[in-house]
């Protein structure tokens, strides 16, 4: 439905004029567009919408009453902490509310219980900045300092530092959600009904399943307002920021906490080193990213990455083994001293040689470059993130390797690639990813077709795949990886949402885009509802 | 491009220009913003906590996305494909934003997008589109077509900031060019400048008769009257002779600089003379011996970075050429990413006062958070000129400085006038008053 002159009315009324907007102008500034995670690609093109208004509320009242006015006059509206990522953060239907929650960026650090806690607003590199003040730390997720943390936490919250500090859904604290109906749901012991967001857990069932399940519901099952995020000790000195942009970095005291680059012989010996630091239970971070990331952190422009990448082939690809290791002295130098001797040791029985590393950090710990990615190719998206063991995540690369070379082009040439591969928790998961690129002037529909195709191998080959309701045909992957994980999940969604306004209509929002894109009709060969295509526009 | 691959598309490459005069030029720029809000966020390594957080004025008062480099980008792109009408809405958000460059330097730390362009050129688009500039800014022009300067000032006063005793060169090497603020409304300026190159036994002229720099006009998309200007100034220090271009002001700084050739479509190496800003000047001074900062101030100084001689003045070069693949450009493009600001020179001579405590506030030099008056914005956007300086007055105080310590009498006036609102125990003062008053016997 359409937003009326006196729905506008009763929603300005709840936040004041200046923080709602129907303008055309002001509108557009909100398009998901063709810049950007996913974007230019078929689903932005088919299924993102400019929204019908925007409002900026500051308080989980204010977010509660506006939802409450949704419900009541049937209005979709969809939740946007940042907007970073890409089509899925925008409307896709008709009309639809905005509701830009970057006004709520409070941030409390309760130093004596470790502990942060934020708004949807507040993005990762201040919090990570309060908390390295006070000898803690947090993982910024891979995909950037810029992204929420909240929005960042709801569906992933991974980067080489889960080494140690492990998967995001424990470090989910008491969480406050403002249902798709307007009800107040208070997770771990804020459901206490006190002020204390200290414990994640709570009497009852964990809702932070519900909340994220593995990789987030993407806004369609209410709004988180507030967070207590956990965090952990890190060791005491300063790490300095230094140089002018573009060359800025963190200078490390390296005494207690450096990088080094280490080269190993095989891949079996890249895996064989991850695990048994893993083991030891020393180090910050352990990881392998893929080789052209090096190339971008090399190149100054768009030109001379494809200068150094051009001299590049299958054959140094497939060389190239590098596992990349963050040492931190988190109780003394000695600690450090003691965990570098014990990674010598490691590196010399898988006979890895150490590489000149600089002594600097400049992404991972603070930074996290993801609008790096961009530079080369101006088309970029993860297609699948997984979590598996350490011996079967380093499988998932090259099979994805295999399934790219029929979409090259339009796909980058990246000579088999296999991704960005690493160990989460000391060694007892293996978390692969991987990328692709494209330039957004060529036919991309390819791309979109690789994309559901991803899901098929996943699915062939056995591998558990992350991006399973809201990036996916819902009726492709739920009755393979359930049997019946669609009807499950759709059941949640009309139990909390029974009108559908939470952003709809995710979670079928890519079965909804293969019935629309006449280019994706030779892929479809699943069952699905056939009153999908009925869901408007 | 280095070893073509054989499964590469070859597509046809475009054409374009660094050129403002056509959006097009910048279609591919806009439509390639991935909203990381890197031109918003101070960069990330530098990033202060959860204070200072942002580095957008014009983002950091409305709010809005469509306010933030990532909105008017997207904003851009539909009125470069015509997919959007003009409203007075769509004025103020292309209108109330200094054109800082906080945003271009942002980008430019990750990608090639070229953002300070896309928003001059948008400008030059609404002014053409009959739209632009506001109604404040058109004052300002027909100010500046009467009278050779913004405020409607007598012209035949604009050399009545002279101090008594100094009088300028007929022939020199430096020729100061002192712009309508320090001519008419900052003319301590003017003069703490001349007292400072008599000091250095630096010999001076002045145009015979200067007139504005143009800045505004330029700012708000007012091209041909900008280029006019660019011109006939260019023309008169070539008559001159003058190998040095000196002046104190930030803006006419990245004017002369930068802006000039753009406009005239060559390198700022081909100007024919060089463009220094006093910090530069009085910090090879130092550095020779021939000025010394002896007398003491003993005062806790922040600096402000004006945008204009920091992240806005990498020197100007014309390009044309051919985008293809993957938006690779041929020819190779040096992009200005904003590393020759003045950044190192105004804290040398800071530093070398005795008695003065030099604070970096959070948010520093390409990170710092523009004052608000520039480029035509506090004349047509009074409140986001206001909210910005009183938002970095707050940084100020942060910091524990009592001298605010700028090198733009734009900047100083707008500080000025907060620190007035604000009733706040902060001074400002402008680096050549604080560098006049430290070799002053
Ligand atoms: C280049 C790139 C690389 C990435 N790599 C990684 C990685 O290595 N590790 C990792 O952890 N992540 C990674 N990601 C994922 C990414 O970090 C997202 O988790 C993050 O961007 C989400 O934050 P945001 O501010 O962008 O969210 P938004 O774009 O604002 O929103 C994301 C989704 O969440 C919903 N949403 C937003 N706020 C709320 C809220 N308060 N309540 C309910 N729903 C909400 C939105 O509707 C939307 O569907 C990557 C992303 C990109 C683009
Ligand atoms: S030029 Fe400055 S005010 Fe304008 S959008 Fe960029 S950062 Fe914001
Ligand atoms: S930094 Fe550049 S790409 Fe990122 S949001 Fe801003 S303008 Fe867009």
């Amino acid at each position: 439905m359409e937003i009326s002159k006196e729905i506008y009315r009763v929603l300005a009324d709840i936040v004041g004029d200046g923080y709602i907007s129907d303008d055309p102008v002001v509108c557009e500034g909100y398009r998901s567009g063709p810049g950007g995670y996913e974007s230019g690609l078929g689903y932005e093109r088919v299924m993102t919408k400019v929204p019908g208004c925007v409002i900026m509320p500051k308080y989980t009242e204010e977010v509660q009453k506006i939802v409450k006015v949704c419900y009541r006059h049937e209005i979709p509206y969809v939740p946007y902490s940042t907007g970073f990522y890409g089509p899925r953060s925008h409307p896709h239907v008709k009309g639809a509310l905005l509701i830009d929650l970057k006004r709520m960026n409070d941030f409390v650090l309760d130093e004596k219980h470790f502990y942060v806690e934020v708004g949807p607003g507040m993005v990762y590199s201040p919090i990570q900045e309060e908390c390295m003040k006070h000898g803690a730390y947090v993982v910024i997720g891979g995909g950037g300092a810029q992204a929420s943390a909240i929005a960042n936490l709801i569906g992933d919250g991974w980067s080489p530092l889960s080494h140690r500090i492990g998967l995001p859904h424990r470090r989910i604290l008491g969480t406050e959600v403002v249902m798709p109906d307007g009800e107040i749901l208070r997770l771990g012991s804020l459901a206490q009904g006190g002020d204390d967001p200290f414990w994640g857990e709570s009497p009852g069932p964990d809702l932070r399943g519900l909340l994220r399940g593995y990789t987030g519901l993407r806004g369609c099952l209410g709004i988180v307002t507030r967070m207590a995020i956990k965090t952990l000790p890190f060791q005491p000195e300063r790490l300095v920021p230094t140089g002018i942009s573009p060359n800025t970095a963190l200078a490390l005291p390296e005494k207690r906490i450096k990088w080094i680059n280490f080269v190993v012989p095989s891949k079996d010996a890249q895996v064989k080193a991850m695990k048994e630091i893993g083991h030891a239970e020393i180090a910050g971070a352990v990881t392998k990213v893929p080789l052209f990331w090096r190339a971008i952190a090399k190149a100054e422009c768009k030109e001379e990455f494809w200068d150094l990448w051009g001299k590049e082939n299958e054959q140094t690809v497939a060389n190239f083994h590098i596992v990349r290791v963050l040492l931190i002295g988190y109780t003394s130098e000695e600690q450090m001293e003691y965990d570098e001797r014990v990674l010598m040791d490691i590196m010399t029985e898988v006979g890895g040689v150490a590489r000149r590393t600089k002594p600097s950090d400049e992404s991972w710990i603070k930074n996290a470059d993801s609008a790096g990615m961009w530079l080369m190719c101006g088309g970029y998206v993860s297609v699948d993130y997984v979590i598996e063991t350490m011996t079967q995540a380093p499988e998932h690369g090259p099979a994805y390797a295999e399934l790219k070379k029929k979409y090259t082009p339009p796909l980058m040439p990246d000579y088999g690639d296999p991704g960005w591969f690493q160990s989460f928790e000391m060694g007892h998961q293996g978390y692969s990813e991987f990328l692709v690129y494209w330039d957004q002037d060529d036919d991309t529909n390819p791309v979109d077709q690789f994309y559901v195709d991803t899901s098929k191998m996943n699915i062939k080959n056995r591998f558990y795949t992350s991006l399973l309701g809201p990036h996916q045909p819902l009726y492709l992957t739920g009755p393979k990886y359930g049997p019946n994980y669609h009807e499950f999940l759709l059941k949640v969604k009309n139990e909390f949402d029974p009108k559908w306004m939470s952003h709809p209509p995710v979670p079928l929002a890519h079965d909804v885009f293969v019935e629309r894109a006449p280019w994706m009709h030779n892929m479809k060969d699943w069952e699905s509802p056939k009153d999908l295509d009925k869901i408007k526009d | 491009m280095a070893n073509e691959s054989d499964v590469r598309y070859y597509k046809p490459r475009t054409e374009f220009a660094l050129d403002i005069k056509d959006i097009q030029n910048f279609v591919y720029d806009m439509s390639r913003c991935i909203k990381c809000k890197g031109c918003n966020w101070v960069d990330h390594t530098y990033m202060p906590g959860a204070k200072f957080m942002t580095r957008c004025p014009s983002a950091e008062k409305y709010q809005f996305d469509a306010y933030g480099a990532y909105g008017k980008m997207r904003i851009g792109h539909a009125f470069a494909e015509g997919r959007l009408e003009w409203n007075e809405k769509a004025l103020e958000i292309i209108y109330a934003c200094t054109l800082c460059g906080a945003c271009d330097v942002g980008c430019k730390r990750n990608l090639d997008l070229e953002i300070e362009l896309s928003l001059e050129s948008l400008r030059v688009k609404a002014v053409k589109d009959g739209v632009g500039p506001m109604p404040a800014h058109k004052k300002i022009a027909e100010n500046i077509a009467k009278t050779h300067n913004m405020y409607a000032a007598p012209h035949d006063k604009r050399k009545d900031w002279l101090p008594a005793g100094i009088t300028p060169a007929r022939k020199a090497d430096v020729l100061y060019f002192v712009g309508c603020a320090a001519s008419y409304t900052n003319k301590e300026i003017a003069q703490s400048v001349a007292k400072i190159l008599k000091a250095a036994k630096v010999d001076f002229m002045l145009m015979p008769d200067e007139q504005c720099c143009g800045n505004t006009l330029f700012s708000v998309g007012m091209l041909d009257e900008a280029k006019a200007l660019a011109q006939r100034n260019i023309d008169e220090v070539r008559k001159s002779g003058a190998k040095t271009l000196l002046t104190a002001c930030a803006e006419g700084y990245r004017m002369w600089k930068v802006d000039y050739p753009k406009l005239l479509n060559i390198s700022t190496a081909d100007l024919g003379f060089k463009v220094v800003h006093l910090v530069e000047y009085v910090d090879e001074l130092m550095k020779d011996g021939a000025l010394k900062m002896s007398k003491a101030f003993a005062t806790r100084m922040a600096y402000q970075d004006a945008c204009s001689m920091s992240r806005l003045s990498d020197p100007w070069t014309p390009y044309q050429g051919k985008r293809g693949w993957m938006g690779c450009v041929e020819p190779r493009l040096k992009r200005r990413r904003g590393t020759s600001g003045l950044y190192a020179q105004p804290r040398d001579i800071l530093k070398a006062i005795p008695g003065v405590n030099l604070l970096e506030m959070p948010r520093t030099r390409e990170n710092a958070f523009c004052c608000g008056a520039g480029r035509g914005t506090k004349e047509a956007f009074p409140d986001l000129a206001k909210f910005s300086a009183a938002h970095r007055l707050e940084e100020i105080k942060d910091s524990g400085a009592e001298t605010l310590v700028t090198a733009c009498p734009h900047c100083k006036n707008n500080f000025a006038q907060a620190i007035k609102a604000g009733n706040e125990h902060v001074q400002v003062m402008d680096i050549a008053e604080v560098i006049c008053a430290s070799i002053e016997s």
